[in-house]
């Protein structure tokens, strides 16, 4: 790419280099699930069988879903769009089609109302870990009172209330803000090329210590880095004729590479149409698997090991990514020599890899008033502060209430597996494959072996309808017919499908008025 | 940990290194 230093072309910004779109959309993929959800889905899904399904995952589907987003978002860029709505109406010139792109600005902002609020969590522990707050939590139980206190959910003797984590949440939302405020290249780019690095940096450091942390115990020579890592890595080839496995290795690759949100499409859209997209498109998925595999598959697990012992480990794998990660992590580290110094760099690790996920979820709503509302992007990024600001409050104040899940899995899974399914049926059949794979190759600078075509059009999208008819058997159906909500929450879950629906709606509405708009320009 | 384990983690490292290594080398060198 030539050096544009976000110079405008046709109205729409670009990237200022290279390596700068790399960097934001693997920070973009990077997030918390990296490092907590990948070791605990390998270590209860097979150990290290998991990679044989994961790995296909990541051939079949993965790396095929980025490089058409990365193609998608170039082509719709190349043309005045940046979101979903725009670019399909592009390809498939059919009025309801842009609809379908809904799904494409919607989940992301879904995301965003009760990511940032997890996110500031991570600030909030990082200075909690310098000034010692939880230094006193003797045991994993005290350390989950910690959290709750903190959450406002359990008044306790650290927490009186939950206006510590609002005043993090506040400032973690104004941070997300400011660097979208700046612009793609002046703010996203800039920060990512920041941010990125140094989570990784962070990760290296973390992964040395945990190397050489040995058998911290004299007395319990077993509870070693190297067990550990056999707790995670050990295969377990009976449990390979699961389908459950295979589900949750293409559930990981699907959630983790960001594909299926609508992100990367936007991210792509301030491409040139010369610029490449096959080799970014590798690079990103690459370094997001260096992230998950190498630093995320050695960090956690075999650190608990070395402190909890095998029964311990096992305890908190099942117990879920998020104990490991506010619970456990940190009360490992209250055992460790300089332990405030590895947490710090633990939570400021998990902060980095949030905050550059969720700046790329306020983008496509930002794109989408900039291309198809003509709003300059202070006014977008005013007016969706103000709004996204509203519907933050909900998650936060009722996080005990189911809030924060209910919403993770409209946003987070249900709506980023159909647009996923979507996106594939757009790219290779509508806009048709031959033209894609023509289009992919403009500017490439690796050409993607001839087989591929064949994976994007027959395997991928019967890989993505498989999982999606699974998965809403075995998880979605239950939850959207509200089988495990408890009678006390019924309403509060009511009421955030509801608004879930009004939002679904206002997009549509702001589609529809935003074509007639351009329809009443050209007559 | 096993010999499996050992073969497992060493195929992982091996694979996303080289494909790290080989998207940034062709892009580096454009």
């Amino acid at each position: 790419m030539e050096e544009q230093k976000g110079k405008k072309e046709q109205g729409r910004e670009r990237w200022g280099s290279k390596i700068g779109i790399i960097l934001a959309v693997s920070g973009s993929a990077i997030g918390l699930g990296n490092f907590l959800r990948f070791p605990v889905q390998a270590a209860n899904n097979g150990g290290g069988v998991f990679m044989i399904p994961y790995f296909i995952s990541l051939l079949l589907l993965g790396i095929p879903l980025m490089w058409m987003e990365w193609t998608l978002g170039r082509f719709g860029g190349v043309r005045g769009h940046g979101t979903a709505p725009g670019i399909f109406d592009v390809i498939a010139k059919k009025k309801w089609v842009k609809y379908l792109g809904v799904l494409g600005v919607f989940g992301p902002l879904v995301i965003f109302i009760y990511y940032t609020y997890i996110e500031s969590w991570l600030l909030a522990y990082s200075f909690f870990a310098v000034a010692g707050k939880y230094s006193s939590c003797t045991n994993q139980e005290s350390m989950k009172s910690f959290l709750a206190g903190f959450q406002g959910i359990a008044p306790n003797e650290h927490f009186q209330g939950m206006g510590i984590a609002y005043i993090f949440f506040v400032i973690t939302f104004i941070l997300n803000m400011i660097v979208v405020y700046k612009g793609i290249s002046g703010g996203i780019e800039k920060f990512c090329n920041i941010a990125v690095p140094t989570l990784l940096l962070c990760g290296i450091i973390l992964l040395i210590r945990t190397i050489t942390l040995g058998a911290p115990d004299p007395a319990k020579p077993d509870w070693n880095f190297i067990n550990g890592l056999g707790f995670l890595w050990n295969p377990r080839f009976e449990e390979l004729k699961n389908a459950k496995i295979w589900l949750a290795a293409a559930g990981q690759i699907f959630f983790t590479l960001s594909v299926g949100i609508g992100v990367i499409l936007t991210y792509s859209s301030y491409l040139t149409k010369k610029d490449d997209v096959t080799a970014s498109g590798l690079s990103s998925a690459s370094a997001n698997e260096f992230a998950e595999v190498i630093l995320g598959g050695t960090i956690v697990i075999p650190a608990a090991y070395a402190f909890l012992g095998p029964v311990g480990t096992a305890e908190v794998a099942q117990s879920g990514a998020f104990n490991l990660g506010f619970v456990t992590m940190p009360f490992i580290s209250l055992k460790m020599q300089f332990g405030w110094f590895l947490a710090f760099i633990w939570f400021l690790l998990l902060f980095l890899a949030g905050i550059t996920s969720s700046i790329s979820l306020l983008q496509p709503a930002v794109s989408f008033l900039e291309d198809e509302f003509s709003l300059t992007r202070k006014k977008a990024v005013w007016l969706l502060g103000i709004v996204l600001f509203v519907l933050c409050q909900f998650p936060v104040f009722f996080l005990a209430q189911g809030v924060v899940d209910e919403l993770d899995f409209w946003g987070g899974t249900f709506a980023l597996v159909l647009f996923g399914t979507i996106e594939t049926v757009m790219f290779s059949y509508v806009f048709g494959i031959d033209k894609a794979w023509e289009e992919m190759h403009e500017g490439a600078i690796i050409k993607i072996p001839g087989f591929y075509k064949f994976i994007m059009k027959y395997i991928t999208p019967i890989f993505l309808f498989t999982i999606l008819i699974f998965w809403f058997i075995q998880d979605g159906l239950p939850i959207i017919l509200m089988k495990n909500v408890c009678k006390a929450n019924y309403h509060y879950i009511l009421f955030t499908r509801i608004g879930l629906i009004i939002l679904f709606v206002s997009i549509a509405v702001l589609v529809k008025i935003a074509w007639k708009n351009k329809k009443r320009k050209v007559l | 940990m096993n010999t499996g384990g050992y073969i497992f983690i060493t195929v992982a490292w091996v694979t996303i290194l080289i494909l790290l290594i080989f998207s940034f080398v062709k892009i580096l060198k454009k």
